[in-house]
């Protein structure tokens, strides 16, 4: 019962305090905000009585009573203190049915506010931030930064003082975790301690703020809020390849870019004047939110879900607000309408969503060199052509061989003349689509863009000129710009780049016109060219295995057209997917012989119309290049090109946001309730009244977003972002709810302290590193985390940092940590993501999207945690089970849990083990006695050297394992692992880097 | 269980909380202070102290439950709701005013009826109505409460299973088992008290079925695995004996106990409580596995092999689960998304589930634990009264996803037997009395828990968040 008086005094005293900073906002705007605004707040939908209680001018206003809300200095005439304060079960406010009583505490500070004058002050975290002065401390000699002048004052003021500088052990061990997220080396160690210089400290921290490590700590926290995943999500959560964006992100914390240029990048980089492919790179940011390919989904609809998690994100992360409560409905507590959801969502919403080939210099390179080997072979291929052996003997060498190729290559052609037709290309007078955008490119091709729905239709007129057309055709023509190049435009469920035309028919005055036959130059299985006019809508003509390539459909009519007005053609594109097609061009022909689909590209077909010898060189080298390349009789002479472009290699690619056409704007609208089918009011870009406007005449688009995000004049971004970092370095932040400032968030413990941070962010040049720096040179970061009783009773949580900061490692430093002590980590940096090994059946069993997890080998097995392949519905189990992020939604704040199967983790997990081995190993090496050695392993694992104490009990253990090892009461070589040398000390020396492993200091940063 | 190596680190920790005056102290006040039902704030909460034992709103009739997940969504029209209307209207299309906008996964809204594909009878007192291929559930279905005229929000499998556990169809927040820890708190430490165990294909929801959401992760359901560990790394490496791990695990408390005692962190008391979990945990889930000391007869009555992983063990496992302490178990059966043939599918499905699903309850009576055990039954929608037939995907005789009407059926735990609830329209289309929308059951279901729905929230990113998010009543009609 002490400890709870003693508490409550502590509570209590943090009331009196706030009054004297700002009673409104410390006491009463958070009763107002739970008990009153939601429904008598901001939303004008659920607001009763026309009553609104967060403006002053409103709730001074006569109520529908007569009688105002608030009478300043009044209690017993306002009617909001009646309320409150009524018996009556019909009157009493808020409502019993609410079930939010207000406390007789909470009444006391309403009526105290009002007699007051029922002041309202604007929400501390929308009002600009300004460096105070530095307040006034007794201990002048402790604090080293501006930082710590903040928190000695509020420590003074509570009676507390702050600790002693923690040891140089555990200085260095909690700089390298959290600069670096990785312990120091024993010799890093001995640098320090031995290094006599004042600046020693400060020569650590530089060394570490510049070492690459650096920027894949830092890293992995950005990916938590980036939702950054290697896999699609939901249902089938596919692989998907975005991790250029993950180390866009490293680099360019290791290049300490500055904060605003990282957000700007990452919302708009594809928008900046010339952007360059890092920039675009860069706007994956957003291209992490989750795909849904499961059968049969609505694809617009989960695009909707993605842009409200993009809305969600952005609040989250640069505005530290809670966007999503204002997608159903006007926000309850937090000044944000709805309407103004959605334009904010409207900045966001205007952009294609393609992959990217990331063209890196090395590859670029490789190709070149492949593409002019194949270009060689290209050339020499008709003088290797096989002769006669007679022949070859009476002619001179590479002549006859070319003659003999040129016979042959004639004679393949005039047999594919025989089918060709004279084809007359169109162009439509108008092409529409139901919602996909339709136009006409100067090759009279028709290009899809924009949005596909699961039941596509495109429908073309054409002036109906030519006289008595027998056959239509359609070339489905590639485009880069189109999913694995085209033609088709599928990007999920089905096979990229495919597309299925479930029906095809041609009108005339809107009366179908009878087609008798269709026939294809390739298609895939059953999906030929006659399922497109087959009548059955489920059918129709697909090309899966031909992407990249031309192909086309020839549709021949029962009767000869009569010519005359127009003729519409209307394609249908229907599946359990979006199955559009992405390019494609329509000619006809008038010829009376029946027209077939023929495999040949269009520039082929065209020259060999020509009479030979009308034929440039140049028309007659694409002639021998496609004979070389697709003749049947060739493909013994072209299998070494064959082999060549197999090995070249493909370009990794990347998910990035594209801003869309001027002339195919997406519109934004408020939803009903937030849900997808009931859209309503058109809205445009916009941003929230309550923050600072956009400046004048600038575009409203993604740049001008992210431009406002980092302005200067934001109030919020500033203070979220360094409440972060600071989070980082002592487990919570000054304000606790990382993800909320809005008036539902809790108050900052140091809010001045705050400001000045927010502030010195935007005064460093936005530099991150800077931030860290001054932040690990302050003599609040250097205290020792020890926990007497008696600070355990005033602080518990440490709010106050009368202590050095004392948290449990992130999963991925865990890990990284007994990888890099045993020796086994992985310098590399960058590139796919990699497999390392865990228990068996974790991605695959009860998993719908099943994924074999083929354990990398190698060094990539032991890479950096971040490398680690993310799949969103089975994490990595150990840093699952270290409350590692799944990458589903934005995560400011992972949870710090301890439970027993972290403890079965650490015990016996295949990664640990192997790391304890290698430990083992290592330390069996060394000819030191076993004392020295016990030192020298506990100093890798734990930076500091051990107690006698300690040692004692540890050299006891590794002698008894050692013994019973040598009467081979165990299995030596099963628990030392591979390896060289004495297998038993190899096993005893294992089994004690286990214990070392598995103690609470190995984990913690203290 | 306290045996004899963990005593001393018990000792050492009591030791430290009564000089330190922690634990009661910070508990209390934290009750005190806040909802008990409100985020933990201070460090020590942090660890097992967040499974203490928590007393609900209001006694809760069920204080366990298991629910089977019939994941793909199984057809209630071949199952539990005969609809002689079907054959009647076979091969016609349903009329474009019943079906109004609704979207589909695969067929076309025009598609034709299909009639039910089995024989319908009556059963027990009730005279409940099942299909032939359920016949062992038509023996215990006097214990069923059916209900016939759920509905949900969802069409597709992934959201749907989301929402039907989530109460929100994106993954994110905590499922109904994570609640109902976070709410009532574990009555064992040698197992978790949130176990998830699966048959069948793969589940399409993954692991946001059963994830914690926004709450600590310590609430996250705990796979019990069909391959390798029951439990994720539950056992030692090899190499390392009994004997070792002991010696490790007494060095280990021994050297965290120092610690403890020079830095005077209370999350080192929670580590050392976790190493003894942990070691409980080695010898507890082994013990749990072994099913060969069940009676033949019971192996029989639920037809599992002990060593074969199947539907029919993993009811029995879960019996054995709620037995040793364990709260909340899932039990996914994934592979009832029967776009073809839809009749197969369900003799397939009901051959590996029927037996061991009656089986439970019979097994759960026995023990005297179904009146306050809740078993929950059913999919996460419902299927089309229209045939799917697609040649180009090799279907016939399917049907496709339907929110607007399924079938579930719950037992146990104060829920009224032998009854049931609810109705469809003449053709199985929509709900036409009583409807129970998702969150009306979750409602329901946290009510037999005894909480208030409205009141188990907890506050994240500047709101209080709750499984029914702004909806759910709970449907008085099926309290027993």
């Amino acid at each position: 019962m002490r400890t709870l008086a003693l508490s409550l005094c502590l509570l209590l005293g943090g009331v009196a305090r706030a009054a004297d900073r700002d009673f409104f906002n410390a006491e009463v705007r958070p009763i107002l905000a739970q008990h009153c605004f939601k429904c008598h707040g901001p939303d004008e939908k659920t607001r009763k009585a026309k009553l609104r209680l967060d403006l002053r001018e409103e709730a001074l206003k006569p109520g529908r009573s007569g009688s105002p809300a608030l009478v300043p200095g009044k209690p017993e005439q306002s009617e909001l203190i009646k309320r409150i304060l009524s018996s009556d079960e019909t009157e009493v406010m808020p409502p019993p049915s609410t079930k939010s009583p207000l406390s007789s505490a909470q009444k006391e500070i309403l009526k105290r506010w009002v007699r007051d004058g029922a002041e309202y002050h604007p929400h501390w975290a929308f009002v600009a931030p300004k460096q105070a002065p530095l307040p006034a401390v007794k201990n002048s000699k402790w604090p080293r930064k501006a930082i710590d002048s903040f928190i000695l004052a509020r420590l003074e003021a509570e009676g507390l003082q702050p600790s002693a500088q923690a040891d140089r052990y555990t200085l260095i061990r909690r700089l390298s975790f959290d600069l670096i997220g990785l312990p120091p080396t024993p010799e890093e160690v001995d640098a320090f301690i031995n290094d006599k210089a004042p600046d020693a400290y400060e020569k650590v921290v530089d060394r570490l703020l510049a070492s690459p490590r650096y920027g894949e700590r830092w890293a992995r926290r950005w990916l938590d809020l980036a939702r950054y995943a290697d896999t699609n999500g939901y249902e089938k959560d596919r692989p998907r390849s975005i991790w250029p964006y993950r180390d866009w992100v490293i680099n360019a914390l290791n290049a300490d870019m500055p904060f605003d240029q990282f957000t700007i990048e990452q919302i708009a980089g594809d928008l900046l004047p010339n952007a360059t492919q890092q920039q675009r790179i860069a706007t994956g940011f957003h291209r992490n939110t989750m795909t849904n390919e499961e059968g049969g989904i609505d694809p617009l609809e989960f695009r909707f879900y993605s842009m409200t998690d993009r809305v969600g994100t952005t609040g989250t992360v640069w505005l530290g607000m809670t966007l999503v409560c204002a997608q159903c409905h006007s926000h309850k507590y937090d000044p944000i309408a709805q309407k103004e959801y959605y334009q904010l969502m409207a900045f966001l919403n205007n952009a294609d969503e393609p992959e990217m080939e990331v063209v890196q210099p090395e590859l670029a390179r490789k190709r070149h060199e492949l593409e002019q080997k194949i270009d060689d072979l290209l050339q020499h291929i008709p003088t290797r052509y096989p002769v006669k052996a007679a022949q070859a003997k009476e002619t001179l060498g590479a002549q006859a061989h070319r003659q003999a190729f040129e016979t042959a290559m004639a004679k393949w052609y005039t047999e594919k003349a025989k089918n060709l037709a004279q084809w007359t290309p169109l162009t439509p007078i108008e092409a529409k689509a139901n919602v996909p955008l339709l136009t006409v490119l100067p090759d009279r091709s028709i290009f899809a863009s924009g949005d596909q729905t699961k039941s596509d239709t495109y429908t073309l007129t054409f002036n109906n000129d030519l006289q008595g057309i027998t056959a239509l055709r359609v070339e489905a023509l590639p485009d880069p710009r189109l999913p694995k190049g085209g033609p088709g435009r599928v990007y999920y469920e089905g096979p990229p780049g495919d597309f299925t035309l479930c029906d095809f028919r041609l009108e005339v005055g809107g009366k179908k016109v009878k087609l008798a036959k269709a026939s294809h130059s390739f298609a895939s299985g059953g999906f030929t060219a006659d399922k497109a006019i087959d009548d059955n809508l489920q059918t129709g003509w697909s090309i899966n295995g031909g992407q990249g390539r031309a192909h086309n459909i020839v549709f021949n009519l029962a009767e000869p057209l009569r010519a005359g007005g127009t003729f519409t053609i209307k394609m249908l594109f229907a599946r359990h997917y979006s199955a559009g097609l992405g390019r494609f061009r329509v000619s006809v022909t008038t010829q009376q012989k029946e027209a077939v689909a023929v495999d040949l590209p269009s520039e082929i077909e065209t020259l060999l119309h020509l009479p030979p010898g009308e034929r440039s060189p140049e028309q007659k080298r694409l002639l021998e290049r496609h004979f070389i390349l697709n003749a049947p009789e060739m493909a013994a002479l072209r299998k070494e090109i064959e082999t060549l472009r197999r090995q070249m290699p493909a370009y990794p690619t990347t998910l990035v946001m594209q801003e869309r056409p001027p002339e195919n704007p997406r519109q934004t609208f408020v939803h009903r309730r937030g849900e997808f089918l009931q859209p309503t009011e058109r809205v445009e870009p916009g941003v929230p009244a309550f923050l600072p406007p956009l400046p004048d005449g600038a575009p409203r688009n993604r740049l001008t977003l992210a431009r406002w995000l980092v302005a200067k004049d934001n109030p919020l971004v500033g203070r979220v972002t360094m409440n972060r970092q600071w989070a980082a370095f002592f487990g919570r932040g000054i304000v606790r709810t990382t993800q909320d400032f809005g008036f539902q968030g809790e108050a900052p413990s140091h809010p001045e302290l705050l400001d000045w941070l927010a502030v010195e962010l935007v005064r460093q040049g936005w530099s991150m590193k800077k931030m860290h720096k001054l932040i690990v040179m302050s003599a609040t970061y250097q205290q020792v985390s020890r926990v007497t009783p008696e600070v355990l009773k005033k602080d518990p949580e440490n709010k106050l940092l009368g202590r050095g900061p004392r948290v449990r490692l992130e999963a991925e430093m865990i890990r990284d940590a007994a990888l890099s002590v045993s020796g086994l980590l992985s310098p590399k940096m960058g590139g796919p993501s990699v497999f390392p090994p865990q228990p068996p059946g974790v991605t695959t069993e009860g998993a719908y999207g099943r994924l074999d997890w083929k354990v990398s080998q190698g060094e990539d097995r032991y890479r950096r945690g971040l490398y680690t392949f993310m799949k969103r519905t089975a994490p990595y189990a150990m840093f699952a089970t270290f409350d590692g992020p799944s990458g589903e939604v934005c995560l400011a704040r992972r949870e710090i849990t301890n439970t027993p199967l972290q403890a079965l983790t650490m015990l016996n997990d295949v990664a640990l083990v192997e790391a304890a081995q290698a430990l083992g190993r290592l330390t069996a090496k060394q000819a030191t006695p076993v004392e020295k050695r016990v030192d020298e392993l506990f100093r890798r694992v734990l930076t500091r050297p051990p107690s006698a104490e300690e040692r004692t009990l540890l050299v006891q253990f590794y002698q008894k394992q050692k013994a019973r090892l040598e009467r081979k009461e165990l299995d030596a070589s099963a628990l030392a692992g591979p390896g060289e040398g004495d297998v038993n000390e190899r096993a005893a020396w294992t089994a004690l880097a286990r214990v070392l492993f598995n103690l609470d200091e190995a984990i913690i940063k203290g | 269980m306290t045996t004899a190596h963990t005593a001393p680190l018990n000792l050492a920790r009591r030791h430290f909380l009564r000089d330190c005056g922690i634990g009661l102290g910070k508990v209390a006040l934290a009750t005190l202070l806040t909802d008990a039902f409100r985020s933990p704030s201070s460090a020590a909460e942090k660890g097992p102290a967040l499974l203490a034992p928590k007393q609900p709103h209001f006694p809760g009739k069920a204080k366990r439950v298991i629910h089977l997940f019939m994941a793909g969504a199984p057809s209630q029209l071949d199952l539990f709701d005969y609809k002689p209307k079907l054959v009647e209207y076979e091969g016609k299309p349903i009329p474009p005013s019943i079906i109004g906008g609704q979207r589909y996964a695969f067929i076309r809204a025009d598609a034709a009826v299909l009639g039910p594909r089995f024989k319908f009878a009556k059963h027990g007192k009730s005279g409940a109505e099942l299909s032939e291929v359920m016949p062992h559930l038509a023996k215990v279905v006097d214990e069923l409460c059916i209900i016939r005229s759920m509905h949900t929000d969802q069409f597709n499998h992934a959201p749907a299973q989301i929402f039907f556990n989530t109460g929100f169809a994106q993954p994110g927040r905590p499922s109904l088992g994570s609640w109902t820890i976070y709410g009532l708190g574990a009555e064992t430490r040698d197992l978790p008290a949130f176990v998830v165990m699966s048959t069948g294909s793969g589940i399409s929801g993954g692991s946001a079925n059963w994830s914690s959401g926004f709450l600590p992760t310590i609430y996250n359901g705990v796979r019990l695995r069909n391959q390798g560990d029951p439990i994720l790394n539950v056992s030692r490496p090899k190499g390392v004996d009994a004997q070792m791990q002991k010696d490790s695990f007494d060095l280990i408390g021994a050297l965290n106990q120092k610690r403890l005692e020079s830095e005077g962190d209370p999350e080192i008391a929670t580590r050392i409580a976790s190493y003894e979990m942990a070691h409980r945990l080695q010898t507890s889930a082994p013990e749990l596995m072994d099913l060969k000391k069940e009676p033949k007869k019971v192996l029989d009555l639920y037809g599992a092999d002990p060593d074969k992983p199947s539907f029919a063990r993993a009811c029995l496992l879960a019996r054995r689960l709620l037995q040793r302490g364990v709260r909340f178990i899932n039990i996914y059966h994934e592979g009832w998304d029967a776009h073809s043939d839809v009749a197969g599918n369900l003799r397939q499905n009901c051959g590996v589930t029927d037996r061991a699903c009656a089986a439970l309850l019979l097994d759960l009576k026995q023990h005297g634990m179904l009146d306050d055990t809740l078993v929950i039954w059913g999919g996460e929608f419902g299927r089309t009264p229209m045939v799917e037939t697609n040649p180009a995907l090799g279907r016939s005789l399917g049907r496709d996803h339907h929110p607007q009407a399924f079938t579930m059926w719950m037992a146990g735990g104060g829920v009224k037997a032998g009854m049931t609830y609810g109705a469809t329209d003449d053709l199985g289309f929509h709900v036409a009395e009583k409807a129970v929308h998702v969150h009306d059951l979750q409602a329901t279901i946290l009510h037999l828990l005894g909480f208030d729905h409205e009141k188990l929230t907890y506050r994240f990113a500047g709101r209080d968040f709750r499984l029914t998010d702004i909806h759910g009543k709970v449907v008085k009609d099926l309290l027993a």
